[in-house]
């Protein structure tokens, strides 16, 4: 089996059912998405595939054959590091940052489909993520903060162009 | 673990501390200049274990480099509450070397990294900084003052015409700008000055104005290495194979037969190994593990002729409350006389349940246990009683166990007790070479060592006013140290043959509250000083232990006496007519800093305005971990739910080293108490915990997170903890309002509207 992840593709020899996040973490030893539930309750696990937010503890590998997936490694474009990684570092976000990598990619997912999310938006799409620190209210600043820079990232994008 | 109380803290040994700090320099092995601070007698300590005045040495290890890489040793755990910049800015300020730059290496086990605090290498009761405060920047001073040193005697100029800008020693004079690495050799052959004089507040570069975590970058690039990390790629790991364990259902189970052997050699298992705590199955893969695990049919025997429920526990708590009236914790006044002399009297219950801790990373550890040598990697509250555990369950000496710690997703008190290193140690030990265990959420909610359930009767006398003329709390519940004691015995007594590790146990336990182990305050920390100027007090503790595991949870006792003080005096404002805040500040002369704080929450939150229609005002004060904290909630009834809407804080912690830091983790303690105070129960049913997963045991999500507002009250005074005294006053608070809303005062928790 064949997996494309980051850009990288990867030949597995493993069982099919086996969870996504196991295969990520184990097999190709990026540690950066966390195990936290192994049911989908709590995002920890939370990767891209084909740009949407999946839980990968109940995604099964065999689901991700073929499909471009996206962790937390793959979110900065080298060391240049994704406006919600600047903006998580700007607010001070992360306390003992286990859930982050999930928190992050919920929040890129959710600027890549909504680039001006309001308070409603933001408890929608982050409220299947659980920080048991409680960052809540520094990740709805901060993905404010990260929605503002991309918006100014696509107008300078777009005066350049013209 | 909980902090200070006027009867000294709940460590198990009180260590004597003194200010009188010891330097040592080298020259390390690369070139560069090392310095450990320690105390008279460690060398003592090393050879003999224990000693009358230097029972612990104190804890900084620095190292500079010829390239002038500056690397700090941190001897408490980053969980989250910010250690690994608070304290890297302590050292940062006196050594004059932006924080940034410092590498930040997490500790071995070592006597000299020990918590002057607890006689014991952990992190817990909010102490990290406070006590760290004047080693850290006294080993920073001292290097600094020996590189101006080097700088005088390699220039030919008296010390007096230099000073230190940033890892530089600079002379303006001559414009010349040394940076420490160049200097580090020669200032390794200066004399350690035995006094280094410490920077005064105004001159701080760092401290109380660095605002960033130095842990960022590492945790939004998922590049922070947590013990579930531990991988084939760590150095020192190989051969490493996954294990999970099937634990006993209930309570008290062991195990009769299974069918383990039949799953050898088939779905990747490799070996199916009884330990003390269930059956282990290692497998190649951690997926093949948990598949082959449902194959695994177990027949448990019960040990409890009894089994545990929930209701039970607190039936037994009210017998033996009632049976025996408890050790007398405070007494002032003539409580008899007040009840005999009263107007009224107000009597009532308040309880609080089990909880769990919930990390978000669930419990886990990879061992590698030989002959010899374990080593371990995970992450650990207590490194040194990690060391304990592993002994105790394989061959090795407490010497030959080496742990490596790493980040922690989460703390609050699960990584105090020491079980899951204990069961991958056997598991190595037992099935041959590295295995990883990794815990279900089911399985870390299920065997925790939960917040012990409390059960409180309470009377007032109040007299033909209303005033309280006599308080009497009767505290009724387990004591932790009987869980936490036998690991950490012998961990303070690492010389100590392993057959002693039991006798040290029950000495721990015989002596407690001698000077040898000073008393577990746990149980009614937070109710024993009650701040309220009330003539007559009397606080009691009954202990009752109904043998479900128990151990420290953020805040500990002030988790729930907070809870009960704080609504019991809400109640005695209402039976005096008086308005809940002006009642508190009234009796609150003796303790203006807690005053101080109320009045800024009352301030800021503008207490006792017109709200609008469905929202209630609640407020609560409560000081830990030798920090003052206050909280003014808003809340309102929402689809048959409470919501709390908003939060203001004042927090007085004394010096602030890092404000946002402060800030974080007052938001922290607040959600974390908003979740206990709403959510948090852990209920046993015939000897079998019910909550399992974030679907039954509840965390509040950022749609149900309120807004927070914090103010740092300034001061100088010496600085106090702030991971867990954010926690306390939240469910009181909530509680508080809620009477308000229903007219109904509600003195259980968690707080249901039915």
């Amino acid at each position: 089996m064949q997996i494309s992840l980051n850009g990288n593709v990867h030949s597995l020899d493993i069982d099919p059912d086996t969870p996504l996040l196991w295969v990520i973490r184990d097999e190709i030893g990026l540690t950066g998405t966390k195990f936290g539930c192994g049911k989908g309750l709590c995002g920890a696990c939370t990767v891209h595939l084909n740009g949407l937010a999946i839980r990968s503890c109940i995604t099964p590998v065999s689901m991700a054959e073929g499909q471009l997936i996206t962790t937390i490694e793959g979110l900065a474009e080298g060391e240049k590091l994704h406006p919600v990684q600047q903006s998580w570092i700007s607010h001070n976000v992360p306390q003992c940052g286990y859930c982050q990598s999930g928190q992050l990619m919920s929040a890129s997912a959710l600027l890549a489909s909504n680039s001006n999310p309001d308070d409603a938006d933001i408890d929608a799409a982050m409220s299947g993520n659980i920080c048991r620190c409680g960052t809540y209210p520094r990740i709805k600043s901060a993905i404010k903060e990260a929605a503002k820079n991309l918006q100014a990232m696509n107008d300078l994008a777009y005066e350049v162009k013209v | 673990m909980s902090g200070q109380t006027q009867n000294g803290n709940n460590a198990l040994l009180k260590a004597t501390t003194t200010r009188r700090n010891f330097l040592k320099v080298s020259a390390s092995a690369a070139g560069g200049l090392s310095l450990s601070l320690s105390l008279p007698g460690c060398s003592v300590l090393d050879k003999k274990g224990l000693d009358d005045a230097g029972r612990w040495q104190a804890n900084a290890w620095l190292e500079i480099s010829p390239d002038s890489r500056v690397s700090f040793t941190l001897d408490r755990v980053e969980m989250g509450q910010g250690t690994y910049t608070g304290l890297t800015t302590l050292l940062a300020e006196e050594l004059d070397v932006p924080p940034v730059q410092i590498k930040v290496v997490f500790a071995p086990v070592a006597t000299v990294y020990r918590n002057p605090d607890y006689g014991m290498q952990l992190t817990g009761g909010s102490n990290s900084l406070s006590s760290s405060w004047q080693q850290i920047r006294e080993a920073g001073a001292s290097v600094r003052m020996m590189l101006l040193a080097a700088a005088a005697e390699a220039l030919q100029v008296p010390v007096s015409d230099l000073k230190t800008d940033r890892g530089f020693v600079v002379h303006e004079g001559r414009a010349k700008r040394l940076n420490y690495g160049s200097l580090a050799k020669l200032a390794s052959k200066q004399a350690v000055p035995a006094n280094p004089a410490l920077k005064k507040p105004s001159e701080y570069r760092y401290i109380g104005k660095l605002n960033k975590r130095l842990d960022s970058h590492l945790k939004v690039t998922g590049s922070a290495v947590y013990g579930i990390d531990i991988n084939e790629q760590t150095p020192g790991v190989d051969g490493l194979r996954y294990a999970v364990v099937s634990r006993s259902p209930w309570i008290g189970g062991r195990i009769k037969r299974h069918n383990g052997q039949a799953l050898e050699g088939k779905f990747g298992v490799e070996k199916v190994v009884n330990i003390s705590s269930g059956v282990a199955i290692v497998a190649k893969r951690y997926w093949q593990a948990r598949k082959a695990q449902e194959k695994l049919t177990i027949e448990w025997l019960r040990e409890n002729d009894q089994p545990i429920n929930t209701e039970a526990v607190f039936d037994f708590y009210r017998q033996q409350g009632k049976a025996d009236e408890g050790d007398s914790v405070r007494s002032e006044g003539h409580i008899d006389s007040a009840i005999e002399n009263a107007h009224k009297v107000l009597e009532v219950e308040y309880r609080a349940p089990f909880l769990a801790h919930a990390t978000m990373e669930p419990m886990n550890c990879t061992a590698h246990v030989r002959q010899d040598r374990a080593d371990i990697w995970t992450s650990t509250q207590a490194p040194d009683l990690a060391r304990v555990v592993v002994a105790k369950v394989s061959d090795v000496s407490l010497s030959d166990v080496h742990i490596h710690n790493q980040f922690i997703g989460g703390g609050f008190g699960r990584r105090l007790t020491q079980d899951f290193v204990g069961e991958a140690a056997e598991i190595s030990y037992l099935a041959g070479g590295a295995i990883k265990l990794v815990w279900s959420r089911e399985e870390d909610t299920q065997n925790d060592f939960y917040r012990p359930a409390t059960l409180h009767t309470l009377r007032a006398a109040l007299d033909e006013n209303g005033r309280p003329i006599g308080w009497d709390h009767q505290i009724i519940s387990p004591k932790i140290i009987d869980w936490y004691v036998w690991d950490a015995a012998p961990a303070m007594f690492p010389w100590a043959p392993k057959f002693m590790y039991s006798m040290l146990g029950h000495t721990g336990l015989m002596t407690e509250g001698t000077p040898i182990t000073p008393a577990d305050t746990s149980a009614y920390e937070g109710a024993q000083d009650l701040p309220y100027s009330i003539p007559a007090i009397e606080v009691r503790h009954t202990k009752a232990d109904a043998g479900v595991p128990i151990s420290y949870w953020r805040s500990v006792g002030h988790s729930h006496n907070a809870f009960v003080v704080e609504g019991f005096i809400d109640e005695l404002a209402h039976e005096a007519g008086q308005d809940s805040y002006q009642f508190r500040r009234s009796m609150l002369a003796s303790s203006p800093r807690l005053r101080n704080v109320l009045d800024r929450v009352a301030t800021q939150g503008q207490w006792g305005r017109q709200m609008e229609s469905g929202v209630f005002q609640g407020i609560a004060a409560h000081k830990s971990f030798g920090s003052y904290v206050a909280e003014l909630v808003e809340i309102k009834i929402e689809h048959g739910e409470i919501r709390v809407l908003k939060v203001v804080c004042a927090v007085d912690c004394g010096l602030v080293v890092n404000p946002d830091i402060v800030t974080m983790q007052m938001e922290s303690g607040i959600i974390f108490g908003i979740t206990a105070a709403l959510y948090g129960e852990i209920t046993i049913e015939d000897g079998h915990i019910q909550q399992s997963n974030f679907d039954d045991y509840r965390l509040l999500r950022m749609n149900q997170s309120p807004e927070i507002e914090t103010i740092i009250v300034d001061s100088e005074a010496h600085p106090r903890g702030v991971g867990e005294p954010g926690v306390p006053p939240a469910a009181p608070a909530i509680a508080n309002a809620l009477f308000k809303a229903t007219g109904k005062r509600h003195r259980r928790l968690p707080l249901k509207l039915s």
